[in-house]
């Protein structure tokens, strides 16, 4: 499953993964690969302009941390990131029992009746 | 990506004299410059995304590495993991359309009522002496000067609420960015003229060093939203996602 079946849930995607601590863009991408199985394999260059937007928007805050010998972009939630985060939790909930209703009905529907 | 056992290559074909075919192009050094030519945008919003870009590049080339890939097999994995730059160009470049019309908000935000207050001195000043009155036209000019800074504050307010926290819950307009474009466009302008008219009032005027002053304030700020605006409107012209 690549980014275009993961489009629409991006955000929360990086929200979810950033929940634990601060990373930076590549440990991101490596959390949303291990936490998923290896299903869903976010394409490196579409991350960046996403977290630049989220931090843009106030939800997440980033800084420069030296890791090695090497400065890497680290981002973390802020409180209002949080509150997104607990917001698509909710949606995601509400979206996947409506969609399973629907597959899964409890009781096999019968058809119309006339 | 340079290497030590590269630099020795160099140096000993140069001292043998004998002229080598030049080694292809590091894929991850062309790969970023590739992007950021592409690019438009505030230098350090710019800056931060290639150092970003380059930082992730450098990560996937590691991991490939540490699973035993040769560098080259690994830096050309690494940049087909990223993403082909006509692709991802775009995506990149809606961040920094929003940026830079952001800085030219803040830059017209800040320098324009700047200017404005040295107009206003200097009208206040015009009316609180009895040696020297602004010309009729002058203070007509300055009204108007006065109503192009007053857009160009209202619109940059807007623009860094759009698109700021109020954008979590509302689309910012597509347009947005070519419209702060061309009213800072048009901001710098009124501050060149408010800057000339001020210069040459200062020869006719008793009062000559606030006059200069504030035409030097007034010129000052015409560079800063000029050169924002500048780009601004190149940015504006870009595709983006």
């Amino acid at each position: 499953m690549r980014t275009d079946a993961v489009r629409g849930h991006l955000d929360g995607l990086l929200l979810a993964v950033l929940e634990p601590g601060p990373l930076h863009g590549y440990a991101i991408i490596a959390a949303v690969q291990q936490r998923s199985g290896g299903a869903l394999e976010l394409r490196t260059g579409t991350i960046y302009p996403a977290l630049q937007r989220l931090e843009r928007l106030g939800l997440l805050k980033s800084s420069w941390d030296a890791v090695g010998e090497r400065r890497r972009r680290c981002y973390e939630l802020t409180e209002a990131g949080r509150r997104s985060l607990a917001h698509e939790r909710n949606a995601w909930r509400e979206f996947t029992t409506a969609i399973g209703s629907v597959l899964n009905p409890a009781t096999p529907s019968t058809g119309l009746t006339t | 990506m340079s290497t030590g056992a590269g630099m020795e290559t160099s140096i000993g074909a140069a001292a043998s004299g004998k002229r080598r075919p030049a080694a292809p192009p590091d894929p991850i050094d062309a790969y970023v410059a590739a992007l950021a030519e592409s690019l438009q945008g505030p230098s350090r919003a710019k800056s931060r995304l290639v150092a970003e870009i380059r930082d992730g590049l450098d990560d996937t080339v590691s991991a490939h590495t540490r699973a035993g890939v040769p560098y080259e097999r690994a830096a050309e994995m690494a940049v087909r993991d990223f993403g082909s730059p006509d692709h991802l160009a775009p995506t990149f470049q809606h961040e920094l359309t929003i940026a830079q019309a952001r800085h030219t908000a803040r830059a017209a935000a800040l320098t324009v009522p700047l200017a404005v207050a040295c107009w206003l001195l200097i009208w206040t000043a015009s009316h609180d002496s009895a040696s020297w009155q602004l010309p009729r036209t002058t203070s007509l000019l300055t009204v108007h000067l006065v109503a192009v800074a007053a857009v160009a504050s209202v619109l940059a307010a807007v623009t860094l609420a759009a698109t700021g926290r109020l954008a979590r819950w509302l689309p910012t307009p597509h347009r947005l960015p070519l419209a702060v474009a061309w009213t800072g466009t048009a901001a710098s302008i009124a501050m060149a003229v408010a800057a000339l008219v001020l210069v040459t009032l200062s020869v006719v005027v008793t009062n000559w060093p606030l006059a200069v002053a504030a035409g030097a304030l007034a010129a000052a700020s015409h560079a800063v939203v000029a050169s924002s605006a500048r780009t601004c409107r190149q940015c504006a012209r870009l595709p983006v996602n």
